[in-house]
This record gives structure tokens, C-alpha cells and sequence, in this order.
């Protein structure tokens, strides 16, 4: 919103003072292209970080997906060495040592002396006087404290997907993303998709009318079991639970937030606007360790009889894929790079570029992961202000509205969850014995019945 | 020659043109200097204080937090009284010029009723909403709190129209009694009385009135026994100032059944609060499960609910309607009773005493009502009215002691005014229209919103007739409440609805 106004601004007075200048025109036009990547809130897409200032960046939350951000922020640059990994923050010593350990092999050690262990670490982190950047990369349970630390604090941000796994974390991470507005802090999230070239080619297609007047959607996030880790001895329960966080709802959100989140962004971006209400359900099968479902099936309604229908599984050997479909009154379009008209003849599509051997590739020249930092790093060294912040947390309540329909049985609207006061998990975040009871959802009420229990040889 | 002449004439015509557009011009440009400065000089605070004869509004705007506060910077009258230049500023300039021109020849300033200026709904009217958002546009600092950026969402997520003083009423005008918005979790807590507690409740075997005495506190009240009758609920077309939902007049009949003498006083409430109030919902709700037959009260409110006018006989307010209730459920466990919100049918038939005029007393509402510009200029009738009821034509805009009304003929006292009063039913502004219950009547079976009775100390004298409906706002009254979600216990934003009890005889209790 900043940069339109800004944008406005700029044009009007380059008109005023360009009354008589004829380049004027000339170097409006030039910009276009751009201006319209603009005009409908896409990001830039860049071949690289522009050159600048050095920019020193600590990550939070030094597992498998902070390292890899890690990586894919110091990749970002075309010019090795002006993006540096100064500092980490992680609960775990070893999670701290394996990162370190990563980064020495590419001969860009991390001081020991930067890095911090334990609940707090990421605020001695922060304390750091050199640091720009802050890559908050921990389970999502922390992030609304770790991202209000980073606006206090005066950090540009990078974090990841999903930003919350409760409402009052929602209103938290907003709260603080119009802070970082406020003060001119550059907010960059994880959801992948909106940086991803072939996803904002497809988009404009679609705003320019390509599909019609959009009239219904699908997201789907369906896929083998994930990983999950089973208590060793020595480790209390809050070192389990955070070991094995991707199973546990207070701190995973369930995979409804963590992996689906990223289709219901997408519907939400092409659809301009996030559901009213949602109804739903889902279930646990397969699962072994933790309390969550491993599957959903919702559906957001959006209102006028518009609704996308959202589903995701995470059950080895069944029919598995993830994707979108979003379908209008003259076609439909799997939203990444295809557009067909209704009898099902393509009449769009992405040209994706050519390798060295002049293959045509499957993807674009620059991973969606590298782009989105490069975009982080364009906005802070060129003053092109982006904050994902608040679009991000509106499509993680979209997933948290949807988990609470399907847990509850119940229909839940924007509002209710919007205004709701749920707040997962402990409330003391410290090693020991959690004195919680972790049951897995139930829906709806049971069914009283007269009928006796089954005894062996009888069919009730 | 004659075209000579014209010729002169013309010229000189034109010389006399130029000359009267030069002069033209510098009147102009005198008058645009000077009338800049003449808006200048009266835009200064000085000349605002040379008018506005009430010293404490000077008073308290240097000690509030707009001229005293750390940046040294001051807040001047017309940055908030007037819009921002470029929004109507002129206009509302002059518009409150004349106003005041006219306040200052026509009004005795003594009688101008400053407090009633403060109230919200009385300080939007002359408080710029673009104003504050002129000087205040970060509504996101960075130190703004978790309640502060709840509420800061709200705003701007709000499709219906709040004011920037509807939580920060107070910053242009100090109040010291206004705690708005502090969550108030000693609210209650200290027990002044040194008398021993009653250790029984009021025995009550005849149908006639009795004093009602809470068990394990010094708190006692009246509850006053009305018989059964039939009478004329609503009131007829003919009533001056009436409105349609108190119509068509139905004949009613209600059973015997005792209603407090009073409005539930704040001494009654906070026995209640203090005995069942609970932390917040999560433990509320902890206490519920491990005792099942326990009631879960009152969470601490935010701010001072008694809005710093006293506690003690004077009634309770700012609670829920299910507060309320929970209140009556409380009160009937403890002594032993059916307690329960009046409904509206009882409601009117206690307030008439047996009459079927528009007031318990005599006179006319169209003599008695303050509105329309005629009463304006010449002030309206207070006879009999003033002495018994609590309006907005005799009241500083806040709730009165029981001691300052007579009561009507069943002794009860304030059933019109002071605070409005909840009702069991459901409101529906036709439901006198379509009902047929003619005994007992309960109101709508369904419905969003409750009806209240009996108008405040807030209205006018056509709001306090004995027909005179209204009903809850729920919305409306929570507009500015911090929480998500918000309270179930206290409103944020109405001050003057409070409630009274019935109780129902059992069957033991000979009418």
C-alpha cells in the first residue's frame, strides 16, 4: 500500500516538474513493465541482488529449513560475500553445531562466539549491533514473539511459512507487520509461490481476464507420510515435543498450516480476497507420534456461491499431488503455468527458459527460494518497500479457520476466528515436564446408544 | 465631436476600470491578511479562553496528556475543536463561532452543563475524528501493546464508524477518575465492612413484602410484594410522544410476584462479584468443570465500571445482561429463592402503580420533554418530574442515590430513570402486535437483542414513560472493549443500564 501511495506521489510530481521535459514520457513508459508488476502487487523478478551495502543476517531456528533459508539468503547475491551469515539462535546446541558445520564447508565460518542456545537465544541474537537481516526460521509457534523482537529491534525480516498457529498469533504477527510499516522495515515470507515467475506470469494472465469471471477453486496438498521422531531417553517432554515439533499442533499448527498453506495463499492471492466461512473435516488414520489429523477436507466459502475446496494428506500409497486449480466462466488454469479454455485446449502457457544444452527446463532459471531473498535484499538496498506480513498471516488464519472446522465439526466464520482468543500450547516455555494432555480433536458430540458392546462371535 | 466625446468617455471609463481593479486587488489582498490573521487570532487558545468561561476545561487540557507530556509540545484548542485546514475548516469555524456568539449573549454560562459535555456521545459532536488522524497517523508504533494493537486492528478493520475518543476520551481533558481501558484486576477485592455477616437468608412464608439479606455479607435489600392484577399494558395513540412499538394496548394480567424496591445497588453486585468472580475464561472455565453446581461469575473488568461516581446504594452498572443473570442464578442459590429478571409485562405493571397515564404521576410529556428548539430557548417544565425520576432534566449526567427520588405508589423507587433496566424478554419492536398470550406474556421466543426499560438518567422526559421500550445494543456497547473476543460480563461503551430482580413465590407462599 506504502509504495502505490508512494508511486502516486512520484508520478505526480514527475508530471508537474516534466511538463516540459519530453524524456518524461519516454522514461515512464520504459518503466511499464515494471510499473505493472506493481500495479498488481507482484514482486520484481530478478536475475540477482542488486550490488550494495554489506548486509549481515542472523538466522533463527538453525534446523533443516533455517539452514537451507540461510544458504538460500547468502545465494541471493551476484556478487559473493555482500550477504553474510554473522550469528544463529537455536534451543539446541547440536542443531547450532550442524549449521556451523555447514557453513565452514563453504568457508564462511559463523563466529561461536554469535551464536545462542535457548529459549531466549534469539533475543541475545538480536542484540548484535552489526546485524540487518533477521531469518526467523523456527516451528511457527515462535514466531509472533520473534518477529515483534525484529521490528523492536529494528531488523529487516525473513520469515518463514506459516507465521502463527493461533489466532492471537495472527493478530500479533499483523500488529507487528504494520510496525515494521510503519518504520520502513522490509518483510519478506516464505510463501514461495508469489515469487515464483511461471505462478506471476500465470496471474496476470488470469487478471487480465484469461479464465473469465472466476467461479470456483481447488487446493490440494496430498503426500507421503513426514517425517516424525520417536522420544529418547534423557529428553523431558518439552525437548520431545520440540524434537518431534512437526507433529504436534501447538507448535506445528498441524499440515493444514505447514505444508498446505502454501495452495490456500495461492487461492487467496488469485482470488483477491480470503474466505468467510469454512466448513470441514478430517481425521487421523496412519499417524504414530503426536496429536495430529493426517488429513482435511475443507471447503472456504468466499462468498456469492464461490467456494474452493481445499484438501490435504499426508498418507503413503494413496492418490498423491499438490497443486491449484482455479476455474472461470471462459477457462480454467492450474494457476503455475497453464491456462485452457472450457473444452480442455490450452491456450496459455509458461515458456520456461532453456538450459546450457538448450533444453527447455521445468522450472525457472532461479529457485523460487533464492528469488524471494533476492527480492528481501532488492527492496532494503533499493528503497522498493515490501511487507508480505500481514498477506501471509491472513492466508495462515485462512488454514487455522479450516483446521478449527474440521477439529470442531463446526462452521467457523472469518470473524469468529479472527476475534478468537485461542492460544495453543503451554504457558511457560521451558524445558521439564509439560503438564498438558495433548488429545488428538474429536468432532461433534458422541452418539449415546443402548446397544451393548460387542462381544467375540456376535455382529452388532 | 461626438464621436470625440464618446471617445473621452470611453477612455476615461476604462482609466477608472483599471483603477477601481487595482484598488480592488488591494482591498482584496488587505482583506486576505487581515482576515488571515483575524483566523489566526481567533484560533489562538487565548482567544478560545477569553470566550469559553470554564476554567477547568483549561485546567485540564494542561494536565492532560496534550500540553503536559514529555515531548513539550502543545496541543492547541482548535487542533482538535475544528477539522484540519483543507477538511471544512472554515466552515466549522464559523459554524462554531456563531454558536458560541450566541452562547455568550443568550446563555448564563452557570447553567451550561459542562459534564454532560464530556460524555462521548456529547464530545463527539465537537471532537474531529480527521483531527486526531491528522496529527496521530502511525496508529502501529512499535511500543504499542497487545491490547493496544487489538484494539488499533479492530479500528481499522471496523466496517462501522468509531471515534478515536471512543477509547481516548480523556487525552485532551484530564479526568482523574477515568481508568478506561486498564484491566482493573483488584476491582473488588477489599471488603470495607466491620458488621458481622447475616448467616441466613430472609424467611419468607406470607405473600408480603420482606428485607432480603445475602448470607455470608452485610448486604440487604427490599423486596416489595405486587399482587397479581390486569391492566392496560402499552400505551394508547393519543399518548403525546409515544412511539409505535409501545402499541397496539393489550390487556395484560401478571401473577403476584415481589420486585426489588431499588435497582441491584453496587453494594448487592460486587457481593456477587466478590463471591464468584473468576480470573479470566480459561480458569472460569477450569472452576465450572471441577465443580459442576459452582457459578462461574464476573472476570475482572477493564477500567472502573462505577466511572468514579461511587459504589455502595448507587445502582450497578456497565454489566452484560447475562451478567445479570448469572447474578440472579447466584442470588437464588444462596438464599434460596426463584430470582429472576422481571419480565417487561411485569416490568410496566410494577412501574404504573395501578395507573394508565403516561407517567406514575401526573403531567405531560409534551411539557416535560427538553427537545425541540422552542424548549431549547425556554427551558421546559419540571414540575413533579424532577422529584421523581432521574432524567436528563435534572441529573449531571450520572446515577443518583435511591435516597434522591420519591417512590410510586407499590414504594418503588426509580423504575423510571437513573439506569435503564434488562428484561427477560427478548425485544421485537411489533411483538405487541402479533403476540395473543394475554396472561403471563414472555415475549418473542427468539431474538438477538433484550428489551431494557424505564430510560436513564441519559433521557429524556418522553424516554422515562411507563411504555417507553428500548432494547440492548450489543454491539454497539462492546465497540471499544480491548479483549477478542469480548467481554461476556462487562459492556465498554454503556454506562447507564443496570437492572432490578423479581422473585417468583413458590408454591409454599399463600398469595
Amino acid at each position: 500500500m506504502m509504495e502505490n501511495i508512494d508511486r502516486r506521489k512520484f508520478l505526480g510530481k514527475a508530471a508537474l516538474a516534466g511538463a516540459g521535459i519530453a524524456g518524461a514520457g519516454a522514461f515512464i513508459s520504459s518503466c511499464k513493465r515494471k510499473n505493472d508488476n506493481r500495479e498488481l502487487g507482484l514482486p520484481p523478478v530478478l536475475k540477482g541482488a542488486p550490488p550494495g551495502k554489506k548486509l549481515r543476517a542472523g538466522l533463527i531456528g538453525a534446523g533443516a529449513r533455517g539452514t537451507g533459508a540461510a544458504i538460500n539468503f547468502i545465494s541471493a547475491t551476484q556478487n559473493p560475500g555482500d550477504l553474510e551469515i554473522i550469528g544463529l539462535a537455536d534451543v539446541f546446541q547440536d542443531k547450532i553445531d550442524a549449521c556451523r558445520e555447514r557453513f565452514a564447508s563453504f568457508n564462511l565460518p559463523i563466529p561461536a562466539e554469535n551464536c545462542f542456545t535457548g529459549f531466549d537465544g534469539y533475543k541475545k541474537l538480536m542484540a548484535l549491533p552489526d546485524l540487518d537481516v533477521v531469518i526467523l526460521a523456527t516451528p511457527p509457534q515462535f514466531r509472533p514473539d520473534h518477529f515483534l523482537e525484529a521490528v523492536i529491534t529494528k531488523k529487516h525480516v525473513f520469515m518463514e511459512k506459516p507465521v502463527a498457529v493461533d489466532p492471537v498469533g495472527i493478530r500479533s504477527i499483523i500488529t507487528s507487520a504494520r510496525k515494521a510499516e510503519a518504520i520502513g522495515l522490509n518483510v519478506v515470507t516464505g510463501t514461495q509461490r508469489r515469487h515464483q515467475e511461471d505462478y506471476i506470469e500465470t496471474y496476470r494472465q488470469v487478471r487480465n481476464g484469461a479464465i473469465g469471471t472466476i467461479t470456483s477453486a481447488k487446493a490440494f496438498w496430498n503426500q507421503e507420510h513426514v517425517w516424525f521422531r520417536e522420544r529418547e531417553p534423557g529428553w523431558n517432554d518439552m525437548e520431545y515435543m520440540i524434537r518431534n515439533w512437526n507433529n504436534f499442533c501447538w507448535l506445528c499448527g498441524d499440515h493444514i498450516l505447514d505444508t498446505h498453506v502454501h495452495n490456500i495463499d495461492v487461492i487467496n492471492w488469485f482470488l483477491g480476497r480470503h474466505p468467510e466461512k469454512a466448513i470441514g473435516y478430517g481425521g487421523r488414520a496412519r499417524r504414530v507420534t503426536g496429536d495430529q489429523y493426517d488429513f482435511f477436507s475443507i471447503d472456504f466459502d468466499y462468498g456469492n456461491g464461490l467456494s474452493s475446496h481445499s484438501m490435504c494428506r499426508q498418507i503413503d500409497s494413496c492418490a498423491n499431488g499438490t497443486g491449484e486449480l482455479i476455474v472461470g466462466t471462459e477457462g480454467y488454469t492450474n494457476c503455475q503455468n497453464t491456462i485452457w479454455d472450457l473444452k480442455g485446449n490450452i491456450r496459455w502457457q509458461f515458456e520456461y527458459p532453456k538450459d546450457e544444452n538448450g533444453n527447455q527446463m521445468q522450472s525457472t532459471a532461479i529457485p523460487s527460494y533464492v528469488q524471494e531473498h533476492m527480492h528481501l535484499v532488492y527492496a532494503i538496498r533499493t528503497g522498493n518497500y515490501v511487507n508480505e506480513g500481514e498477506q501471509t498471516a491472513l492466508s495462515t488464519l485462512t488454514a487455522i479457520m479450516g483446521r478449527t472446522a474440521a477439529y470442531t465439526g463446526r462452521a467457523v466464520t472469518w470473524d469468529e476466528i479472527f476475534k478468537s482468543d485461542m492460544d495453543l500450547g503451554p504457558s511457560k516455555i521451558e524445558f521439564g515436564p509439560v503438564d498438558m494432555v495433548f488429545d488428538t480433536p474429536v468432532p461433534g458430540t458422541p452418539v449415546i446408544t443402548t446397544v451393548m458392546p460387542a462381544y467375540k462371535g456376535q455382529i452388532i | 465631436m461626438n464621436l470625440n466625446r464618446t471617445f473621452k468617455k470611453t477612455s476615461v471609463t476604462r482609466r477608472t476600470k483599471v483603477w477601481f481593479f487595482i484598488l480592488g486587488v488591494l482591498i482584496a489582498f488587505i482583506l486576505l491578511i487581515s482576515g488571515r490573521k483575524a483566523v489566526t487570532f481567533t484560533s489562538s487558545d487565548k482567544y478560545c479562553n477569553s470566550c469559553h468561561i470554564h476554567p477547568f476545561s483549561d485546567q485540564s487540557w494542561r494536565l492532560s496528556t496534550h500540553y503536559n507530556n514529555k515531548s513539550g509540545n502543545i496541543v492547541h484548542c482548535v487542533e482538535c475543536h475544528l477539522p484540519p485546514e483543507g477538511n471544512g475548516y472554515l466552515l466549522s469555524k464559523v459554524k462554531q463561532g456563531l454558536k458560541d456568539v450566541y452562547g455568550f449573549y443568550f446563555k448564563d454560562s452557570a447553567k451550561i452543563e459542562w459534564e454532560k459535555k464530556k460524555l462521548l456521545e456529547n464530545a463527539r459532536r465537537f471532537v474531529y475524528e480527521k483531527s486526531c488522524i491528522e496529527c496521530h497517523q502511525n496508529l502501529f508504533p512499535v511500543t504499542l501493546s497487545v491490547n493496544g494493537g487489538n484494539a488499533h486492528l479492530f479500528y481499522t478493520a471496523s466496517k462501522d464508524p468509531i471515534n478515536c475518543i471512543n477509547c481516548h476520551l480523556n487525552v485532551g481533558h484530564f479526568d482523574k477518575n477515568a481508568l478506561l481501558h486498564a484491566h482493573d484486576t483488584n476491582f473488588g477485592v477489599t471488603v470495607t465492612s466491620k458488621e458481622p455477616p447475616f448467616t441466613e437468608p430472609a424467611r419468607v412464608t406470607k405473600f408480603e413484602s420482606y428485607r432480603e439479606m445475602i448470607p455470608g455479607t452485610t448486604v440487604s435489600f427490599d423486596m416489595i410484594a405486587i399482587p397479581g392484577g390486569t391492566y392496560n399494558m402499552g400505551s394508547p395513540d393519543n399518548e403525546p410522544l409515544r412511539n409505535t412499538d409501545e402499541g397496539p394496548v393489550r390487556r395484560v394480567t401478571v401473577s403476584g410476584y415481589w420486585i426489588a424496591r431499588t435497582e441491584v445497588t453496587w453494594d448487592e453486585y460486587m457481593a456477587f462479584f466478590r463471591a464468584t468472580g473468576s480470573q479470566g475464561r480459561t480458569e472460569g472455565q477450569v472452576v465450572t468443570t471441577r465443580k459442576a453446581d459452582a457459578i462461574s461469575g464476573a472476570t475482572p473488568p477493564w477500567g472502573a465500571p462505577d466511572q468514579g461516581w461511587g459504589k455502595g446504594s448507587r445502582p450497578a452498572i456497565t454489566m452484560s445482561w447475562h451478567a445479570a443473570n448469572v447474578y440472579c442464578q447466584w442470588l437464588s442459590k444462596v438464599t434460596g429463592k426463584k430470582y429472576r429478571l422481571p419480565t417487561e409485562a411485569e416490568w410496566e405493571y410494577a412501574c404504573r402503580g395501578g395507573t394508565q397515564t403516561p407517567y406514575f404521576f401526573e403531567g405531560d410529556p409534551r411539557k416535560f420533554t427538553s427537545e425541540g428548539l422552542l424548549k431549547k430557548l425556554f427551558g421546559s417544565d419540571t414540575v413533579n418530574i424532577a422529584s421523581r425520576v432521574v432524567y436528563s432534566g435534572n441529573s449531571p449526567s450520572k446515577t443518583e442515590e435511591p435516597s434522591f427520588v420519591k417512590e410510586n405508589s407499590f414504594g418503588l423507587k426509580n423504575m423510571p430513570g437513573n439506569v435503564a433496566e434488562f428484561c427477560s424478554d427478548f425485544y421485537s419492536a411489533d411483538y405487541y402486535k402479533t403476540d395473543s398470550i394475554r396472561v403471563n406474556p414472555r415475549g418473542p421466543e427468539n431474538g438477538q437483542e433484550h428489551v431494557i426499560r424505564g430510560g436513564s438518567f441519559k433521557s429524556d422526559a418522553k424516554d422515562v414513560r411507563s411504555a417507553a421500550r428500548d432494547f440492548t445494543k450489543t454491539k454497539a456497547w462492546l465497540v471499544t472493549d480491548p479483549q477478542m473476543p469480548k467481554s461476556v460480563w462487562w459492556y465498554s461503551d454503556c454506562i447507564d443500564v443496570g437492572f432490578r430482580v423479581v422473585c417468583e413465590p413458590d408454591s409454599a407462599v399463600r398469595q
